[in-house]
C-alpha cells in the first residue's frame, strides 16, 4: 500500500512529499517528491544586479544563509575578475564556520525532536541563539544576513567582538559534552539509532551523496581539505570520520565537525586580532550597482564591452558539497546562475537507506539526513 | 589525519542508569534555568530595556543587550529630510523595489525635492539602501515592532520616516566604505546632443555644460542638429548616483574605469 508522508508532516522539515510503499510495518519502496518550495531563484537571478542576488542566497537555505552567500560570491568574483583582500577571506571563514555551528546545532535540535526528546531540542535552540546574537552584532540580521559583497564583506568586526566569540566558543564546548551525555550516554538512544539507515560508502559514491553522510560512511572527503578555498589552506583542522554509516555515525560526525569548527574559529579570531586591513577590494566595477537602464534600452550596457567571464565555485556547505556557476556576458545582470544543492542529491538517494526498515524508523533516519528544503527546490 | 569520532563503548547493565544519567543532566539544566532564565518574557520585557542594556552574560559571552551590539540591528528606517539630496540611490539599490521617490515640500518647482517612501509590506530589511546613501541621511534603527491594522499603513511616507528619525533611536553605526578607486561618469562625445538633461537632473549640481567648438561643414556634408555644448563632470563632488546615465536620451554617458 502506498501512503504519503508529507507535504505537511513533522518528519519532512519543510515542504516535500515522501511516498512510502508499506507491507505491514516494513517499508518496501520509496518515492521522494520535491518541488513544493520552488521559487525560481536561478531565474530571478538573471534579472538582478550581482549584489542584489545576495538577498536571494539567504533565502536559499534558511539555516545556512552565509554559506550560500559565500558560495555565490566566490563564483561571482571569479566571473567579474575581482580579487578580495586577505582579511576578507578570514572573515568569510569565520562567518561560514559560525554558520556551520548554527546549522549543526539546529540539526541536533530537530533530530532529537524526531526521536521524541524535548529537552535537548530546547537546549539546542538556546545555544544556537548565542551564535545568532553574534551574527546580529556585526551583520545586523539574525537570519538573513546580507553580509557578503562582490569584492569583500559589508563591514569589519566591531571592537570587542573577537573576545566575546572566544567566550562563546568555550561555553559551547561544554554544551557539546552535555549533548553527548544526553544522547550517547543514554542506552535508549543507542538502541534506537545503531544499525539504522545504513548507506555504505559504495552507494554514497554511486548516488553522489556528500557531506556528513559520506564521511559517516568512512570516505575521507572534505572540500575544505581537498580543494581549499578562502583561507582554509592556512588553518589547521581534521576531517571528522566514522565508519558504521548509520544514524549514530552521522550524529558522531556532526558533533566532531562542530568541535573542529570551534578549533577553526579560535585560529581565525587570533589571526583577525593581529592583521587589520581593508575589507573591500579597491577596484570594484561601479556598474555593479548601476541604476536600471532606461525603459526600452536595457541592452545599452552590453554595447560598452565590459569584460566577460565565467565563475565556478564549490564549497563544503553544512549539508554537503554545493556548487555555483555564474556566467557574466558583460551586462549588468548575470547571464546565467546555476546551483548544485547537496540535500537534493542526499534526498534522491532515500530509497537506498530507507527500504527494509520499519515505518517508525523513517523520522530518525530522515532527521539524520539534515533536510533543508529551501535549497532543494531553490 | 582523521579525527577519531568513535564512541566510547560503555555497557551499563543497570537499566535504571540508562534513564537516570540523561535525566540528571536535564535536571541540572532545569535548576540553572530557575536561577538565571535563558529567555526574555517579551511583551513585558524588551531587549532595549535599560535592565538589559550593557548586560553581558559573562560565562558565555552572550551579548544579551549590550549597547553597540544591539544597535547594529537592521530595523525600521530613519530619514533626515533636511540632508536628503534626492539622488535616487536608495531606490536604485533596492532589490524589492519597495522604495518610491515622492515629492516633499522644500524644493523649487523646476527641481522638486524627492525623498524615499518605503512600503514595509515589500521591504526585506537588507540594508542596501542605507549602505548606498551617500549623505548618511537614510539609516536603519533598532525599531522592530511594525504591526498595523490596515495594509496602507505599511507604506511609510518621508514625513513618517522623519518622525522615526526625530525619536533618536540608536542608529546603525556601521558605515560601509566605498572602494578607493571608484568608477566615474564618462562621456561618449560624438553621440552627445548637448540637451542639458544630465546637468538639469544632477542632485549635486556637479555637471556643468561647456561650449564645444562648432566644426565647419565640408561641402556636401550635413552637420548634426544639436546644441554645441558638452557636460563636464566634477568627479570629487559626484556621488555616483547615475541619474545622468538614466536620463540621457542618447545613451552617451556610461560608467568608465578609473583613469
Amino acid at each position: 500500500m502506498w501512503i504519503n508522508m508529507g507535504p505537511q508532516h513533522p518528519m519532512t522539515h519543510g515542504l516535500w512529499n515522501l511516498r512510502v510503499k508499506i507491507d505491514g510495518e516494513i517499508v518496501r519502496d520509496i518515492d521522494p517528491e520535491m518541488g513544493y518550495l520552488h521559487r525560481g531563484i536561478e531565474k530571478i537571478s538573471e534579472d538582478r544586479h550581482y549584489n542584489e542576488i545576495i538577498t536571494l542566497m539567504d533565502r536559499t537555505c534558511y539555516v545556512a544563509g552565509i554559506a550560500w552567500e559565500h558560495l555565490y560570491i566566490q563564483a561571482a568574483e571569479k566571473a567579474l575578475h575581482v580579487v578580495p583582500p586577505e582579511r576578507t577571506l578570514y572573515l568569510r571563514v569565520l562567518v561560514e564556520e559560525m554558520q556551520r555551528l548554527a546549522s549543526h546545532i539546529m540539526w541536533y535540535a530537530a533530530f532529537v525532536q524526531d526521536l521524541g526528546l524535548m529537552s535537548p531540542f530546547l537546549y539546542g535552540m538556546r545555544d544556537r541563539d548565542l551564535l545568532l546574537d553574534h551574527f546580529q552584532s556585526f551583520t545586523g540580521g539574525r537570519l538573513t544576513y546580507e553580509y557578503m559583497r562582490v569584492g569583500g564583506v559589508r563591514n569589519d568586526l566591531p571592537p570587542g567582538t573577537t573576545d566575546r566569540i572566544r567566550k562563546t566558543m568555550d561555553w559551547l564546548m561544554d554544551r557539546f559534552a552535555e549533548y553527548d551525555r544526553l544522547c550517547l550516554g543514554s542506552q535508549i538512544f543507542r538502541t534506537r539509532c545503531d544499525d539504522l539507515g545504513v548507506l555504505k560508502a559504495k552507494d554514497c559514491v554511486t548516488y553522489g551523496v556528500t557531506g556528513p553522510m559520506l564521511r559517516a560512511a568512512g570516505v575521507k572527503r572534505d572540500l575544505r581539505k581537498d580543494r581549499p578555498y578562502a583561507a582554509y589552506d592556512r588553518l589547521e583542522f581534521d576531517i571528522a570520520l566514522a565508519d558504521t554509516a548509520d544514524v549514530t555515525a552521522r550524529y558522531l560526525v556532526r558533533m566532531e565537525e562542530m568541535r573542529q569548527s570551534v578549533r577553526i574559529i579560535r585560529q581565525v579570531v587570533d589571526w583577525l586580532d593581529h592583521h587589520p586591513g581593508p575589507v573591500m577590494a579597491a577596484n570594484v566595477p561601479r556598474w555593479l550597482g548601476a541604476p536600471y537602464a532606461p525603459i526600452g534600452h536595457e541592452g545599452y550596457l552590453l554595447k560598452r564591452h565590459y569584460s566577460k567571464g565565467v565563475g565556478l565555485s564549490a564549497i563544503e556547505e553544512p549539508h554537503g558539497e554545493a556548487t555555483a556557476y555564474v556566467v557574466n556576458e558583460g551586462g549588468e545582470h548575470p547571464y546565467r546562475v546555476k546551483f548544485r544543492s547537496p540535500v537534493f542529491v542526499n534526498l534522491s538517494a532515500a530509497k537506498s537507506y530507507l527500504v527494509g526498515y520499519h515505518v517508525a524508523d523513517i523520522p530518525p533516519i530522515m532527521g539524520s539526513v539534515d533536510v533543508c528544503v529551501g535549497e532543494v527546490d531553490r | 589525519m582523521a579525527a577519531s569520532a568513535k564512541p566510547k563503548e560503555e555497557e551499563s547493565p543497570n537499566p535504571v542508569l540508562w534513564v537516570a544519567r540523561p535525566m540528571a543532566t536535564a535536571a541540572r539544566q532545569f535548576v540553572k534555568s530557575l536561577v538565571r532564565p535563558s529567555t526574555i518574557v517579551y511583551p513585558f520585557e524588551r531587549l532595549e530595556d535599560p535592565k538589559f542594556r550593557d548586560q553581558v552574560r559573562v560565562e558565555s559571552g552572550h551579548p544579551i543587550g549590550i549597547g553597540e551590539v544591539w544597535d547594529n540591528y537592521r530595523g525600521v528606517h530613519a530619514l533626515n529630510i533636511a540632508t536628503c539630496i534626492s539622488c535616487n540611490l536608495c531606490a536604485f539599490s533596492c532589490p524589492d523595489l519597495c522604495i518610491e521617490m515622492v515629492t516633499v515640500p522644500g524644493g523649487d518647482p523646476k527641481h522638486p525635492k524627492k525623498c524615499p517612501q518605503i512600503d514595509y509590506g515589500k521591504c526585506s530589511y537588507c540594508g542596501f539602501c542605507s549602505d548606498a546613501c551617500p549623505e548618511g541621511c537614510l539609516t536603519m534603527t533598532t525599531r522592530y515592532e511594525l504591526s498595523v491594522s490596515r495594509r496602507p499603513e505599511m507604506v511609510f511616507s518621508p514625513q513618517k520616516l522623519h518622525e522615526v528619525f526625530e525619536r533618536k533611536l540608536p542608529m546603525n553605526p556601521i558605515r560601509v566604505e566605498r572602494p578607493e578607486n571608484e568608477d566615474a561618469i564618462r562621456l561618449d562625445a560624438p553621440l552627445c546632443i548637448g540637451c542639458n538633461a544630465c546637468a538639469r537632473d544632477c542632485p549635486t549640481n556637479c555637471i556643468t555644460m561647456v561650449d564645444t567648438p562648432k566644426p565647419t561643414a565640408k561641402p556636401g556634408e550635413k552637420l548634426p542638429r544639436r546644441i554645441w555644448k558638452e557636460p563636464v563632470v566634477n568627479d570629487s563632488d559626484c556621488v555616483r548616483c547615475g541619474t545622468c546615465i538614466s536620463v540621457c536620451p542618447k545613451e552617451c554617458l556610461f560608467w568608465g574605469t578609473h583613469p
